[in-house]
């Protein structure tokens, strides 16, 4: 199966490859992996807390050159954007810009799987970081 | 590709017109070649779906299928029973390929079941968290930056002592986690082979997501295993 020259180049040039500091607040890590082929995906964000911006992203994908190229759009994607509005990029807006076939759909999934978990993360901690900073006013 | 036909369905034979069952190479009555039957794999070595299969039997019926398969004894036949003995012999090479091997019999038995497996139905349902080893996937990572780094220092010519016994290690941790996943497997071919409904409906499920975990730990066994040769 050939792959779309989007995908050669995103796997020649990966972008975005690397790794936040996991123990930051402004840090949400999404790791994620398809049981089909057995790819496993790390996806970091790191969000400015005031505007919600995430400013940063990285990540890290052993799998298939598809699983590369999907994580590496993403992080692309999600730069720049709301947390918020990062949440609205669905798998399917992968495919089509990757061209990628059928059988390389779950690919986009894990991509998108991996936004979705990074930003939770980030969530989960920021709250209890502000229940934990008024906890700390309160005192 | 999968077909499932009802194989209860009595089809006439084309020769000697006696109905018979549809999953048979030959006719039990005329003994001559029927056209590739519709049914599954199991049928076309006589037998019901199961897991636990008599391997030595399978290889005996499969030989002797392919005896009276030959081309060779076709060669006066007419242009149909050519075009079948060709047609028959495929089938009955993918299926003795899918069923002698216990991973590949085990996916193609839950299919014919309705579990989707495999990279083609991948993603479909992913809302069930039961698909994802949320516990091997920490470690899968791990060991996969260890890999990196491994071969990275291997290109460079040298090799450290610790990375290399770490993977040493895990390496036969993954190979034990393998025969682990496998047994468990196995205790699951017997509850589907002699399980009534409901067990079997269980039993299912627990192999699709075994298969899951197999497929994972797999792929680190094939990667631990090339970057130390």
């Amino acid at each position: 199966m050939a792959y779309s020259d989007k995908v050669v180049d995103h796997y020649n040039n990966p972008r975005n490859v690397g790794t936040l500091d996991k123990s930051s607040t402004e840090v949400g890590t999404g790791l994620v992996g398809a049981p089909e082929c057995g790819d496993v995906m790390r996806l970091q964000i790191r969000v400015n807390p005031e505007t919600q911006v995430i400013e940063e992203a990285k990540f890290k994908t052993f799998g298939c050159g598809s699983a590369i190229a999907s994580s590496s759009l993403a992080t692309e994607w999600i730069k720049g954007r709301t947390v918020n509005d990062a949440l609205e990029i669905k798998n399917t807006d992968i495919v089509k810009e990757l061209s990628l076939p059928p059988v390389k759909i779950h690919c986009s999934v894990l991509a998108e799987d991996a936004i979705r978990a990074a930003i939770g993360d980030w969530k989960k901690k920021n709250s209890v970081a502000e229940t934990s900073a008024v906890a700390a006013e309160a005192k | 590709m999968l077909k499932v036909i009802d194989s209860a369905v009595p089809v006439p034979c084309w020769s000697c017109a006696v109905a018979h069952n549809e999953s048979i190479l030959f006719c039990p009555h005329c003994s001559k070649i029927q056209p590739p039957p519709g049914g599954d794999y199991f049928s076309v070595f006589s037998l019901v779906p199961k897991l636990d299969l008599d391997l030595g039997m399978l290889e005996h019926q499969f030989h002797k299928l392919s005896r009276k398969l030959h081309p060779d004894r076709f060669a006066r036949a007419s242009a149909n029973e050519k075009d079948w003995s060709l047609a028959d012999t495929a089938l009955l090479n993918d299926a003795y390929r899918t069923l002698r091997d216990p991973i590949r019999r085990t996916e193609y038995l839950l299919k014919l079941q309705g579990a989707e497996i495999g990279e083609e139905h991948a993603g479909k349902d992913r809302k069930d968290p039961s698909r994802v080893p949320a516990d091997l996937l920490e470690e899968a990572f791990d060991l996969n930056m260890q890999l990196e780094e491994m071969r990275m220092s291997k290109k460079m010519g040298d090799t450290d002592p610790q990375l290399q016994s770490d993977l040493e290690g895990a390496k036969k941790k993954y190979n034990d986690m393998l025969d682990g996943v496998d047994s468990d497997l196995r205790a699951q071919w017997q509850v589907w082979d002699n399980g009534d409904e409901p067990s079997r409906l269980e039993a299912q499920k627990k192999m699709v997501s075994l298969l899951d975990r197999r497929r994972y730990v797999n792929n680190l066994v094939r990667d631990v295993t090339e970057t130390l040769a």
